[in-house]
């Protein structure tokens, strides 16, 4: 029986080289060489390689580990053009901090800000000619609204 | 053997707690430690030691560099060939640096650089198999702080951990020196050393402070830094 089988999986050369062989062909020459693969480098896959995970990185530097300086450095005005260099990543640095430690805009400041600029504006679009002329800003009163028209009001009989 | 964090390790020592502490997060293992299947296994002498959140290495003595890509290294240019020069880091190769690899520098326009001339460049490349290789300018073509370093300063050998030391953020040793004397240093990964003081004497005595710091607590840093510029006024 199972020579059988093995007879019938592999067929003659002679068979596989007729043209309506052609497919089988194809299937048959890709397994082997498949299998070919499998002899060659199965001896080159350690155990490493088939229980692989991707937790660990491997960093073989210490200056990422460390997080060292890089290691060029002037002090006192030896070196002016190493200092600007030293001076722009200080700020760099600190640039970054000062954005991490900002803390939100209170609902005062946005008021306040708020009063100052678009209140004006807005204000300005519903002032007439007249208002325009004689209007003076000034931050320390209180702005309102204006007033809205007094529209008529119907007499009620 | 079994070694936790902050132990003294030896090659050949499992590192229990990496493993363990490793359920979801990824972990950095460092120079020193190599994974074995799901074991971490210790490839050098040190102490192992921890960086949050979870960055693992042994920090061991060692005086032979061993090139690692990205790190900033003190160079002798020993040969000129053709279109490389052969720089001497320190390491089991001389590596190459291109004369490509300058601000600036095009086929027609070569920077200026001869035998015996000491630079500080960056490896951009360093395997096992391969000659490391140099690079001077950063990855916009700016030369940044590398480059070729002046004639009159001095150039001296220390072990790579002293050159670890000394560039650990935490180290208080270069600003202390600074507060006595005015000077600039290019300090490699390789464990060269480059300083350049206003006059030689200057020049030694930082020199001297540097390699004292060697066995130096932090704590007496200050009182050495002290004790060096006492010596230079002495001196002059």
């Amino acid at each position: 029986m199972t020579a059988r089988e093995v007879n019938k999986t592999k067929l003659s050369k002679g068979i596989l080289e007729m043209k309506f062989m052609k497919r089988t062909k194809e299937k048959v020459e890709k397994q082997l060489f498949q299998e070919e693969g499998k002899e060659y480098f199965g001896a080159q896959l350690t155990n490493h390689m088939k229980k692989g995970s991707d937790k660990f990185i491997i960093e073989p530097s210490f200056v990422f580990c460390e997080g060292l300086l890089d290691g060029r450095v002037s002090f006192r005005g030896m070196n002016p053009e190493i200092e600007r260099l030293m001076e722009l990543e200080e700020e760099a640095k600190q640039a970054l901090t000062r954005k991490q430690n900002e803390t939100e805009i209170t609902d005062e400041q946005m008021a306040k800000h708020y009063r100052s600029s678009a209140v004006d504006t807005m204000a300005k679009k519903f002032r007439t000619k007249h208002e325009n002329k004689k209007y003076v800003r000034d931050d320390s009163i209180e702005i309102e609204p204006l007033e809205k028209k007094p529209k008529f009001l119907k007499p009620s009989d | 053997m079994e070694v936790n964090i902050k132990d003294v390790v030896v090659p050949g020592d499992v590192a229990v707690e990496i493993m363990k502490s490793s359920e979801k997060e990824r972990v950095i293992l460092g120079p020193g430690l190599r994974r074995d299947c799901d074991r971490v296994l210790v490839t050098k002498a040190g102490v192992l030691k921890r960086r949050k959140p979870a960055i693992f290495y042994v920090d061991s003595y060692q005086k032979r560099y061993v090139p690692n890509r990205g790190e900033n290294v003190v160079g002798i240019v020993t040969q000129k060939a053709g279109d490389i020069y052969r720089v001497d880091i320190g390491a089991g190769e001389l590596a190459s640096l291109s004369y490509l690899a300058f601000e600036g520098a095009t086929k027609k326009n070569r920077p200026d650089i001869v035998v015996g001339d000491v630079i500080f460049a960056k490896l951009l490349v360093a395997s096992k198999g391969m000659e490391p290789e140099l690079i001077c300018v950063d990855s916009h073509g700016k030369k940044g702080k590398l480059g070729v370093l002046s004639p009159d300063g001095m150039l001296f050998d220390c072990s790579l951990s002293l050159a670890r030391k000394l560039l650990h953020p935490s180290c208080q040793l270069l600003t202390l020196l600074a507060k006595e004397q005015a000077y600039e240093i290019a300090i490699g990964m390789n464990g060269k050393i480059w300083m350049k003081a206003r006059s030689v004497h200057e020049t030694i005595a930082a020199c001297n402070a540097i390699l004292a710091a060697e066995n130096t607590p932090p704590a007496e840093m200050p009182a050495l830094c002290s004790s060096i510029a006492r010596n230079l006024l002495r001196i002059s």
